[in-house]
């Protein structure tokens, strides 16, 4: 991996913790499991924009990884994978179809497909049908979450990376 | 270089999908109706079903705990009418902040303890979740 690379991935990872960290300080809004803002889903948005699917999924792993072994819980930690990874891959395909415009769409088939990912999740460890229930409060809340995120993404890559050059070492990771 | 006359189309699929979803969530949360009657507390530990109480037939307050797998705790109150998590050890409460529910639109859940309780209505026969499902 070249140190270029390497040092721009690992300052994603470190922006995505701290953003992950900030959000964990706001009390939840709702009272019910698997609603919340979402913000780190950001700093994979940025990185799906500006540098490939392989880019974003390490920095996912690895802030998965860190926030599990940092703020710890396993199960937070199974949760955040599914979801993860499954809105990963939505997103990649979303934004590849939309020619990375309107990254506030990409922003909600992310959400929406993250708290799918988790709710599934939840299925698997409770064994128990009924966490179904939630399944219109998470699917509206992922939509309106991602929205935000998106929103939020497309300013972020606008009006601060606009300014670096940090896109031009996925052509020499080729090399 | 990039065709916008692909890009829009897409656009508008994704976003009629999208809103398509939130409408119909909307709608169910909205429109859903709690079936009027006595209800069954149904409280699951990882999917087994360990308690079923006709919340009707409760006349008084009461407490018990339940306990999980690697000996997590949950203690759950029962009152006439309605049943809420009041105390557990898992880290952010979520459970114990739902609340008491007196209907069966959402259960009470605690993931990190996988502890859900469901309510339903007294005469509905056990179709909706079957036996198999629960005892696996």
């Amino acid at each position: 991996m070249k140190l270029k690379r390497l040092t721009a991935l690992s300052l994603y990872v470190t922006l995505s913790l701290a953003v992950y960290a900030a959000e964990s300080v706001i009390p939840p809004l709702v009272p019910v499991p698997g609603i919340k803002l979402g913000l780190a889903n950001i700093i994979t948005l940025i990185l799906l924009r500006r540098h490939s699917l392989k880019d974003a999924a390490l920095v996912l792993t690895a802030r998965i990884l860190l926030s599990a072994l940092l703020f710890g819980q396993l199960l937070s930690f199974f949760y955040s994978l599914s979801g993860g990874f499954l809105s990963l891959f939505a997103m990649f395909f979303t934004c590849r179809l939309l020619h990375k415009k309107m990254g506030f769409l990409t922003g909600a088939v992310g959400g929406l497909t993250h708290n799918l990912g988790q709710l599934l999740t939840a299925f698997a460890l409770t064994a128990t049908p009924g966490v179904f229930a939630y399944l219109p409060f998470l699917a509206l809340s992922g939509i309106l979450t991602g929205l935000f995120t998106g929103l939020a993404a497309s300013f972020t890559d606008k009006y601060i990376f606009s300014h670096t050059e940090s896109d031009d070492f996925s052509n020499s990771a080729n090399s | 270089m990039k065709s916008k006359d692909q890009t829009v189309p897409a656009a508008l699929l994704i976003g009629a999908v999208l809103i398509f979803i939130t409408a119909l969530s909307l709608l169910y949360i909205l429109l859903s109706k709690s079936p009027k009657g006595g209800l069954i507390a149904d409280i699951y530990q990882s999917g087994e079903l360990i308690a079923s109480i006709p919340l009707n037939e409760v006349r008084e307050t009461y407490r018990f705990t339940v306990t999980g797998d690697e000996g997590h705790v949950n203690e759950i109150e029962i009152r006439p009418g309605s049943i809420g998590i009041i105390s557990a050890d898992c880290p952010d409460k979520l459970c114990v902040r739902q609340g008491f529910i007196s209907d069966s639109r959402l259960p009470v859940t605690c993931l990190p303890n996988r502890v859900v309780i469901r309510l339903r209505p007294q005469e509905e026969n056990s179709e909706t979740i079957s036996p198999d499902i629960i005892s696996y």
